[in-house]
């Protein structure tokens, strides 16, 4: 069934729109890079398929708008009807021809350009040639504004068609307008429509589901029909007709008994018999609403008479008032049991049910003896189903209370617990204490553990296991243990400072360094020696000695008296080292400024290049060749 | 409401805290077991008390017990007492723990010390003045023997 495509039609673009798509669908996924010395053939082919693009597109989209569309001849008459009334049949057939010619207008256009661009001799030529069909394929889409407008519309509306099933069960409220039909629907269905004092306030048809009997039910609000001939209708009330007309359903038309619509009774009969016709075939039953104001009772005479009529003719009439709901079960059970029965009927008298009933075949089981077996039921079922029938609220409700006490009321569950002490129903429960859940220690046998436990306890202690043997540590340990820590204390020191110490270059051995006196004494009285009245120690008198020497050596040299034994010269003071080797210090002719801190040094320098900074630097470098070289004296 | 235990470290959640802990949650793939400073570890390596009796108190029952004042409250002054209980234990399993520690740190300190003694005192330090002394007693003594 087409029924549920409704809501799948593809947006209609506007003609502009359309246009503008494709062509910048065009611009993307072509290629766009030609040039005027491109060989023709391939100049050709570049704008022949820009054309063929284009033409393609508004075909597709053209022929998916035509295809999702409904077509009227193809769905329910219900709804083709529905959409003549709605949206007139030959403007929609009109429209949707136009699209369709639109289409192979434009398939023309692209067949006849292609061919033409086979004949371009260059690439102005060919891409005058897709201008122009471009050109023309969008004149043509431009025309069509109006049906691609209007379709638009139609969809629109198509998509919120409420979801009628022309086959299900159902029944069709019809009627004055303001009788009651729409707080009919509201009270037997879940639908919600608006109900208001003013006539055709339902404005198109509204559908409700009801369950009867496990079987789904459509109960649809029809628009009021006023009393005039068929060709006077407006769209409103020829909805309400179409439905009538090709919905095969129970009709339950509503009357208005009090008057209250603004239509006396006669008029509303006269309305009746005018749509009578429509209601061959149809379970019909009559609805004498608002029976809250005014009974059939209390009526005229005539007027009951009217009902009396009715009611000789077959038809049931049934009072309700969807105010009160007096009646309103009534009245859905007999229209419900009365389509079941005249569906029933219809489906026996056509052909396809023999083919069933031929596979059917009922088993009674046959009397053994004459022993009753009634069906058992048991007891709590027997009860349930009295009180369903009576209908009466077994307990009071929450919702009762809470109406009757209005804003006093307030939800206390608590009162339902089902607890050992009822007085304890509304204390206060700990949960948590010092980050422990008192829910983990909830035991029946909890005292019963507690005490073993402590008896644990109690043995443990007994025991000495939480005895702290602290050995009261004799003084021996405790110095040891002072000692210790300076001893510690003393390593750190040492090692922060020789890593302090920082020493560049070779290492030079402990012996050459000079201690002085001082440190020494220092030191070694730290460590516990006596170190006073040590004048005349050995390292004291070394001391003193090096510094006489030193003192010494500070005076001018004066040449001193060559030694004549080798022995002798070495134990005796040195010769100045310029001197050593030559036999007359006054020989040598070179005029050395003398200073005893000074030592002589021969520097052997070469020129040569060092890269500094990726810049070749001359640099003197020292050296010990011999060869070619300059040697410069410093002192 | 209920406190629960961190998946991660086991610490406790309290009720509306759940994204600060669950953080902690993060699987970068680390397993508690391994990350040093979780309840998990402490446990798996044995640092702490995992079987004792005052633990089989607190534990997660699939039964439901109805609600009853008098049981309530003595498992609330239970629980106090139990918890007491815990917390001796714990501290005294730890304690035992590190027995063994100062026993070693005790050695260590003699070994030292008989090691290195000489960086804070020199091991003949007193021992000119004591040689001095009885140098002189002697003479005093011959002295007087001389005397006599």
């Amino acid at each position: 069934m087409a029924l549920y495509n409704f809501k799948k039609i593809m947006v209609v673009p506007t003609s502009k729109e359309f246009i503008d798509i494709t062509l910048s669908k065009t611009q993307r996924k072509t290629p766009t890079v030609v040039h005027k010395h491109y060989q023709i053939h391939r100049i050709r082919h570049f704008y022949m398929r820009k054309v063929k693009f284009t033409q393609q597109n508004y075909h597709d989209r053209l022929s998916q708008i035509l295809t999702d569309f409904p077509k009227l001849d193809d769905i329910h008459p219900f709804y083709a009807d529905l959409m003549n009334v709605l949206y007139d049949k030959d403007h929609y057939k009109l429209a949707l021809g136009q699209i369709n010619i639109a289409k192979n207008l434009i398939d023309n256009v692209s067949k006849d350009y292609v061919r033409l661009m086979k004949y371009g001799d260059s690439l102005y030529r060919c891409k005058q040639l897709k201008r122009a069909a471009l050109g023309r394929m969008c004149t043509i889409m431009k025309r069509q504004k109006q049906s691609l407008e209007y379709l638009e519309q139609v969809r629109q509306h198509l998509s919120r068609l409420p979801t009628i099933d022309p086959n299900t069960r159902t029944l069709l409220l019809c009627g004055y307008p303001n009788v009651g039909k729409s707080s009919f629907i509201n009270k037997v269905t879940r639908a919600d429509v608006e109900v208001q004092p003013y006539a055709f306030t339902t404005k198109s048809l509204f559908v409700g589901h009801m369950d009867y009997k496990y079987l789904r039910w459509q109960v649809v609000d029809t628009p009021g029909i006023l009393d005039h001939p068929l060709e006077e209708r407006n769209t409103i009330e020829m909805q309400a007709i179409t439905a009538l007309a090709h919905l095969r359903s129970a009709v339950l038309y509503v009357m208005d008994v009090s008057e209250q619509c603004g239509q006396t009774l006669e008029q509303q009969l006269e309305l009746f018999n005018n749509i009578r016709p429509l209601f061959a075939n149809k379970p019909l039953l009559i609805v004498a609403n608002k029976c809250d104001v005014k009974k059939i009772s209390e009526l005229t005479e005539e007027d009951q008479k009217i009902f009396a009529d009715l009611t000789a003719e077959g038809i049931s009439v049934i009072e309700t008032s969807t105010l009160t709901e007096e009646g309103v079960m009534t009245v859905k059970t007999e229209a419900c049991d009365k389509l079941l029965a005249h569906r029933v009927d219809g489906k026996m008298k056509g052909k396809k049910v023999h083919d069933v009933l031929n596979r059917l075949h009922l088993a009674v089981p046959a009397k053994r003896d004459e022993k009753a077996r009634p069906p058992f039921i048991p007891e709590g079922a027997r009860i349930g189903r009295k009180t369903m029938e009576v209908d009466a609220p077994k307990r009071k409700t929450e919702r009762d209370l809470e109406v009757e006490m209005g804003d006093d009321y307030i939800l206390d569950l608590q009162k339902y617990w089902d607890l050992m002490n009822q007085d304890e129903k509304y204390d206060v429960i700990p949960e948590i204490w010092e980050g422990h859940n008192i829910a983990d220690y909830i035991d029946p046998d909890i005292m019963k553990n507690l005490e073993d436990l402590e008896k644990e306890e109690e043995l443990k202690v007994k025991a000495g296991e939480y005895e702290t043997d602290e050995e009261s540590e004799d003084e021996e340990m405790q110095e040891i243990r002072q000692l210790a820590k300076q001893i510690r204390e003393k390593r750190k020191l040492k090692i922060v400072c020789s890593k302090d110490k920082d020493v560049h270059g070779p290492r030079l051995p402990r012996t050459v360094k000079k201690v002085e006196r001082k440190t020494l004494e220092k030191e070694m009285g730290d460590l516990g020696l006596d170190m006073t009245g040590k004048d005349d120690s050995h390292y004291a008198v070394n001391a003193r000695r090096s510094r006489s020497v030193g003192v010494a050596k500070k005076r001018k040299r004066e040449a001193s008296v060559v030694p004549t034994s080798r022995t002798r010269s070495q134990s005796a003071s040195r010769p100045p080292r310029d001197q050593s080797g030559v036999r007359d210090p006054k020989v040598c002719g070179v005029g050395y400024a003398r200073s005893s801190c000074h030592q002589v040094k021969w520097f052997v320098l070469k020129i040569c290049t060092m890269h500094i900074g990726g810049v070749l630097v001359p640099w003197l470098k020292e050296t010990y060749a011999f060869g070619d070289v300059m040697k410069i004296k410093f002192v | 409401m209920r406190i629960e235990k961190c998946y991660f470290c086991s610490g406790p959640v309290y009720p509306g805290h759940g994204t600060m802990f669950v953080r902690n949650d993060c699987k970068k793939k680390r397993n508690p077991r391994k990350t040093r400073w979780t309840k998990a570890f402490r446990k798996a390596s044995g640092k702490e008390l995992t079987v004792d009796n005052c633990l089989e108190f607190e534990k997660r029952r699939n039964v439901a017990v109805k609600y009853q004042r008098e049981l309530w409250s003595k498992t609330v002054e239970a629980m106090r007492k139990v918890e007491g209980i815990k917390r001796k234990r714990q501290a005294q399993f730890i304690f035992n723990r590190l027995k063994k520690g100062k026993q070693l740190e005790k050695e260590e300190a003699i070994s030292e010390v008989k090691k290195n003694i000489h960086l804070i005192k020199a091991p003949h330090a007193g021992k000119a003045k004591v040689l001095e002394e009885k140098m002189v007693q002697k003479l005093q003594e011959d002295v007087e023997m001389g005397d006599d």
